[in-house]
């Protein structure tokens, strides 16, 4: 099957990516090191970040997707930040990481990638940006990314719900918060001791729980209807064939 | 937002600014140069914002900077100055107890001038700025930031239509989430619809096609080469001081810090006009703007007023 083996390169040309860009990380790991001479770990941190975005920026690029795709794309961007705007008043009880989810389902992990970290960015323009913004926005990209790689087929039936909602809890769990915790030990703490990021990380616990029921449950609420819904104007309109 | 002059100038002088200016305040941690850069980023953010800077501070950046300056001594116990011993016998020393004081006081700058830069850097100027090099993620940027809005104009309407069909909606709690999910249902069918209305729209009007020009918003005047220039020189000669020692600040394991010679006052005076470019730049246009109106109640007003 052609489609079958599409995917299959696709999936391999991603993780190739992803390889490439880890390549760049203990280079610029040797660079603070020798260079700096100092625990720069703010700094490099950024920079191994910034590298391992350019890919995935690149490939996007040179994609051309259609106008249908890419507007598309930004209305489900929308619904994200909006989704984070709508519910403010209650802290890490967000649908993003389920729509960066469902984005990368349905558009696949290059886009999953965008989506979200075009949602962190946009949306910290309605709360705070800082030093932090660049960590959101790679947590946010990469469970994009991981929920095209793990679910994204072409023309195939929508995911399982049991194991959408266990990929979204563990997303969170592993990937997300860990991500977002190191921001917060890094951005507040330039001196960084293993006591001390201890610490950070037992207090992120519980945040990152808040976090994962969050996802599970708009998982659960929304991965069906939004799905159905591109789906709809997939068929309708001939999108992403 | 008030009037500022800064905004006005070309984006790649506002980015460049902005990148110099955040690069020395997260890579040098120095008193000095820590507390030049706070105080710029406060009073530009004041000018810029006004009270909502004041709230930003007393409740986000001061609590965080508390917690950060606090928890530092209390998990760190390099450096040899110790004030007193903990009850579990760890010691607080002198030195922690400043680095942890110095890295707040970076924070806190950072997420300042980070409040600067959502002011001043709107998002048609990343759009302008980054519409060559990635177009199509500029594109999906800027149509973000117009879907947004009108997702939340729509749900009102849609909410309100439901509401005066079904009155009952929206009485218990339960009947309110069905009704919040009936309308996100429907806003959702929505946008995703008029997002291919949109997407028609752009592929008529030649989306994509090859020799098609782009709108210049900003023209790069003398004004925005002095200031580009200036600043480079500044971020040159105080970049230089930090790089050469003699702009330095050792924590741990004691405090000890490079003496004041001509190049680190040449670098401090540097970071701080590069820090005030904003300001200053503000006052220059006030300080024309009433040369140009000529003397009298009105150019008083001007300069005084915010």
């Amino acid at each position: 099957m052609p489609e079958k083996r599409d995917d299959r390169r696709r999936r391999i040309r991603i993780i190739v990516t992803v390889l490439v860009a880890a390549a760049a990380a203990p280079a610029a790991i040797f660079l603070g090191v020798s260079v700096w001479n100092d625990r720069r770990f703010y700094l490099v941190s950024l920079i191994i970040m910034l590298l391992s975005a350019v890919p995935f920026v690149l490939r996007f690029e040179r994609k051309k997707l259609r106008p249908r795709e890419l507007v598309v794309l930004a209305a489900m961007i929308a619904i994200g930040v909006a989704g984070r705007a709508a519910f403010y008043m209650l802290p890490q009880f967000k649908p993003i990481i389920a729509v960066a989810i469902i984005t990368g389902i349905a558009f696949g992990a290059d886009s999953g990638f965008i989506a979200g970290a075009m949602i962190a960015f946009v949306s910290n323009f309605m709360f705070v940006q800082g030093p932090w913004t660049p960590w959101q926005m790679e947590a946010l990209g990469l469970t994009g990314l991981l929920g095209g790689l793990f679910f994204h087929r072409k023309n195939a039936a929508p995911p399982k719900t049991v194991p959408l909602v266990i990929f979204g809890v563990l997303s969170v769990l592993l990937v997300y918060g860990p991500i977002v915790d190191t921001s917060t030990l890094l951005t507040t703490y330039s001196d960084v001791t293993w006591e001390l990021a201890g610490k950070v990380f037992a207090a992120g616990v519980p945040f990152n729980l808040i976090n994962a029921a969050a996802t599970a449950i708009f998982l659960l609420l929304l991965a069906k209807p939004l799905l159905k819904k591109l789906n709809r104007v997939q068929v309708k309109y001939g999108l992403l064939e | 937002m008030r009037r500022d002059a800064f905004h006005t100038v070309h984006p790649a002088v506002d980015l460049a600014f902005f990148l110099f200016v955040m690069l020395i305040t997260a890579f040098v941690l120095h008193p000095a140069v820590t507390g030049i850069s706070l105080a710029a980023a406060l009073t530009y953010a004041i000018c810029l914002k006004g009270r909502k800077t004041l709230r930003l501070c007393l409740t986000f950046v001061l609590p965080v900077v508390v917690i950060v300056a606090v928890f530092n001594p209390l998990f760190n116990h390099a450096g040899t100055t110790v004030l007193f011993y903990m009850k579990n016998g760890n010691a607080v020393t002198m030195e922690a107890v400043l680095y942890g004081a110095v890295s707040a006081c970076m924070f806190a700058a950072l997420i300042l001038w980070c409040s600067c830069l959502t002011a001043v850097m709107t998002s048609d100027k990343y759009v302008y700025l980054f519409g060559r090099a990635i177009p199509t993620l500029s594109l999906v940027f800027s149509m973000v930031l117009r879907f947004v809005p009108r997702l939340f104009a729509r749900i009102k309407l849609v909410s309100e239509a439901q509401k005066s069909v079904a009155p009952s909606f929206g009485k218990s709690p339960i009947k309110a989430a069905s009704h919040g999910l009936s309308v996100l249902s429907a806003t959702v069918t929505w946008a995703l619809e008029s997002a291919v209305t949109v997407s028609d729209s752009m592929h008529s009007r030649g989306y994509g096609l090859p020799g098609r020009t782009s709108f210049p918003l900003f023209r790069f005047d003398r004004r925005d080469a002095v200031l580009g220039i200036s600043m480079l020189v500044c971020f040159a000669l105080s970049a230089a001081a930090m790089a050469t020692g003699h702009i330095r600040f050792r924590f741990y394991p004691s405090v000890k810090y490079s003496p004041a010679d001509a190049l680190s006052l040449i670098g401090y005076a540097a970071f701080l006009i590069l820090c005030i470019t904003p300001l200053l730049l503000n006052i220059w246009e006030r300080a024309s703007l009433a040369r140009a109106l000529g003397s009298g109640s009105f150019s008083k007003k001007t300069a005084d007023g915010g």
